[in-house]
């Protein structure tokens, strides 16, 4: 395994005790949308994904885990880059299950699902979430999550991008863009990752 | 082997150790050729420091009482009978000064300090021939 | 492989955020030896772990940990560990899962002897980790370091809060770390009374700053205390009196043993306790460093 595969599995295990309550969220969030799906992925991939991802850092402000991963024989653009592998790996998890019981809803229901528009719905959703977490763990690294209110950021972001999305976007108009939305997320993504390593240096000298 | 410290003694730990470790061996109780603990041992069984016993090791062994083998410990020299006699004569000398500190305080005279002495060279002559009058 | 210095300081300089900085800090010690870094709260103490194992920036000098220049190969954190005050661990996380958890980062890391460890410290397996004492606590995260075979230990305070029970424990623990001559240990606290039998070295640090370091032995060798009545002190010319406490009996301070000479025989001259140097020292020039008030805890990371 790779150092950057067992600083993941590490983040993992920091956040496992809380299991119990991303799940209850993640059934909160089923059932509120339970009836009109479309809003289902794009809510479980603002609401609930970005808490998931800032969870490592709310658990490591507690147990002071910056002294384990300052102790442990780990550079810190790897436990960096383990913070992000698990945004994104929780991302995909919570976006597979949330659209694979979407499908069983929708067909429950009787309701048409899949095609166009829901590659549309998943690409926009990663776009969003893509931003949501370039602009967030950054901030999280620097200066820890006791001092960045997540919910703070994490709710008026989502229901800002819901909003635009809502009032610009015509779902149809951006399906030839979507190769784009998928390269411009993992781009933001990249470029945060590497400003997360300058910050992080600075938060060291703090 | 037998080490006991004292906090309130008022000599130095390293002294204290250096002393009963040479008590010991001119006494016969630690034969010759018999293993003393590491100074790592000793200082953790002890729980003193380190360089406390390491000194008091260095300083046993530069009079000839122990060798010190690096990396497993030290074991007891062979009693040389000039070492001994050296030993027991620096002490005669420490005792004698002693004496003479206080006889200096008290007066005392040279022929006051020798009639002392002779009272008790006798007192041994005494003790000895009553205690071999007891045996028989 | 055992090198002559466990580690060195030289000439370091450190700013930290809310202002505090070390000076000129330059101590080291020999490989196999204990050294206490003794300092009031606030001195600096944690400061200069923190620069010792990497975790803090200098702006000058330089350190070297193990035989390497700090920042050092990631790896050289394979021979040290580090024991806090408190446990930098998840604290829903069982004991077994602490082990599972950390053992894929070393690679030394005995299961074996893990488990004897726990079983000696008297820790139960499937105790979590936040069910534990602060005695306990510090056991575990010396178990820990055992078990990947660090080479240096690393105590920031530990025994703060602990009765004294744990502390005796502790001084155990440590003699048999050190059986191996190539292991160390620096220990920084601000209760002598732990280190007055088993250090080797002693280093004070007041204000940022080292006030003296060497060994145990030359310390003490290295001041006298003077008591005195109560205006008996204030009349010595030429001497220099560090920390003078005061009350209406006597009067008491710390000086360099060179000095002491001038003192006169109306004075009682003693060889002080470690405990005795560290307060004078802590009570002289009481001016805290810049930004810190008095009795702030360091945080460590």
């Amino acid at each position: 395994m790779t150092a950057v595969a067992r600083m993941t599995v590490l983040v993992m295990r920091t956040v496992a005790p809380y299991r119990t309550q991303g799940l209850v969220v993640f059934g909160v969030i089923v059932l509120i949308d339970s009836r009109s799906l479309v809003g289902l992925i794009p809510a479980l991939a603002l609401l609930l994904a970005p808490l998931v991802a800032a969870q490592p850092f709310m658990v490591a402000d507690k147990a002071d885990l910056q002294t384990l991963y300052a102790v442990l024989p780990l550079s810190r653009r790897t436990v960096l880059l383990g913070h992000y592998a698990w945004a994104l790996l929780s991302f995909l998890a919570i976006v597979i299950t949330g659209t694979a019981l979407a499908a069983l809803l929708a067909q429950a229901q009787d309701m048409p699902f899949g095609g166009r528009s829901l590659a549309t719905l998943l690409t926009l959703s990663w776009a969003l979430f893509a931003v949501n977490i370039s602009i967030q763990l950054p901030l999280l690294i620097r200066f820890g999550y006791t001092r960045i209110s997540v919910l703070a950021t994490t709710v008026p972001l989502a229901l800002v991008m819901l909003a635009v999305i809502r009032v610009h976007l015509d779902l149809e108009s951006i399906q030839d863009w979507l190769p784009l939305f998928w390269v411009a997320g993992a781009a933001a993504l990249a470029t945060s990752a590497a400003l997360a390593s300058c910050a992080s240096n600075q938060r060291q000298r703090s | 082997m037998r080490v006991v410290l004292s906090n309130s003694a008022g000599v130095p730990l390293y002294q204290q150790i250096k002393d009963q470790v040479g008590t010991a061996i001119l006494a016969g109780e630690l034969a010759e050729g018999s293993a003393l603990p590491s100074v790592r041992a000793l200082a953790r069984d002890l729980r003193i420091s380190i360089i406390t016993t390491t000194r008091a090791y260095a300083e046993l062994a530069a009079e000839g009482f122990i060798a010190t083998v690096p990396g497993k410990g030290a074991y007891v020299l062979p009693l040389d009978s000039a070492l001994v006699r050296e030993q027991l004569l620096r002490r005669v000398e420490d005792g004698l000064q002693t004496a003479l500190d206080a006889a200096l305080r008290a007066g005392l005279d040279r022929e006051g300090l020798i009639q002392i002495l002779d009272g008790l060279i006798q007192a041994e002559h005494e003790y000895a021939s009553a205690q071999e009058g007891m045996s028989r | 492989m055992t090198g002559d210095l466990a580690f060195a300081l030289r000439g370091v300089g450190c700013v930290v955020g809310n202002g505090f900085a070390l000076r000129d800090v330059s101590f080291e010690l020999p490989t196999g030896y204990v050294m206490g870094l003794i300092g009031a709260n606030g001195a600096g103490k944690t400061t200069t772990i923190r620069c010792l194992l990497g975790m803090q920036g200098i702006e000058s000098g330089e350190i070297e940990l193990l035989g390497h220049r700090v920042p050092g190969p990631v790896a050289l954190r394979q021979d040290v560990g580090v024991v806090l005050d408190h446990t930098y661990l998840v604290g829903d996380w069982r004991l077994s899962e602490v082990e599972r958890t950390l053992r894929p980062f070393y690679d030394r890391w005995d299961a074996v002897r893990y488990r004897q460890l726990l079983e000696e410290f008297g820790l139960d397996l499937r105790a979590k980790v936040k069910d534990l004492s602060r005695g306990m606590g510090m056991k575990l995260m010396i178990a820990v370091a055992l078990s990947h075979r660090a080479r240096l230990l690393v105590f920031d305070e530990p025994t703060s809060g602990l009765d004294p029970v744990a502390r005796d424990e502790l001084v155990g623990i440590i003699g048999d770390f050190l059986l191996d001559e190539g292991h160390s240990v620096l220990f920084s606290t601000h209760i002598t009374a732990d280190l007055d039998r088993i250090g080797d070295y002693v280093t004070l640090i007041h204000g940022g700053r080292i006030v003296r370091t060497g060994s145990k032995d030359e310390i003490l060798d290295a001041y006298r205390v003077v008591r005195g009545g109560p205006d008996e002190l204030r009349d010595l010319v030429g001497v220099e009196l560090i920390g003078v406490k005061e009350s209406s009996s006597g009067a008491q301070a710390l000086v360099r043993t060179e000095e002491a000479d001038f003192l006169g025989g109306g004075v009682l001259v003693e060889v002080p306790t470690l405990e005795e140097i560290a307060v004078h020292i802590g009570l002289s020039s009481r001016k805290p460093a810049a930004g810190v008030p008095d009795g702030r805890r360091e945080e460590f990371a």
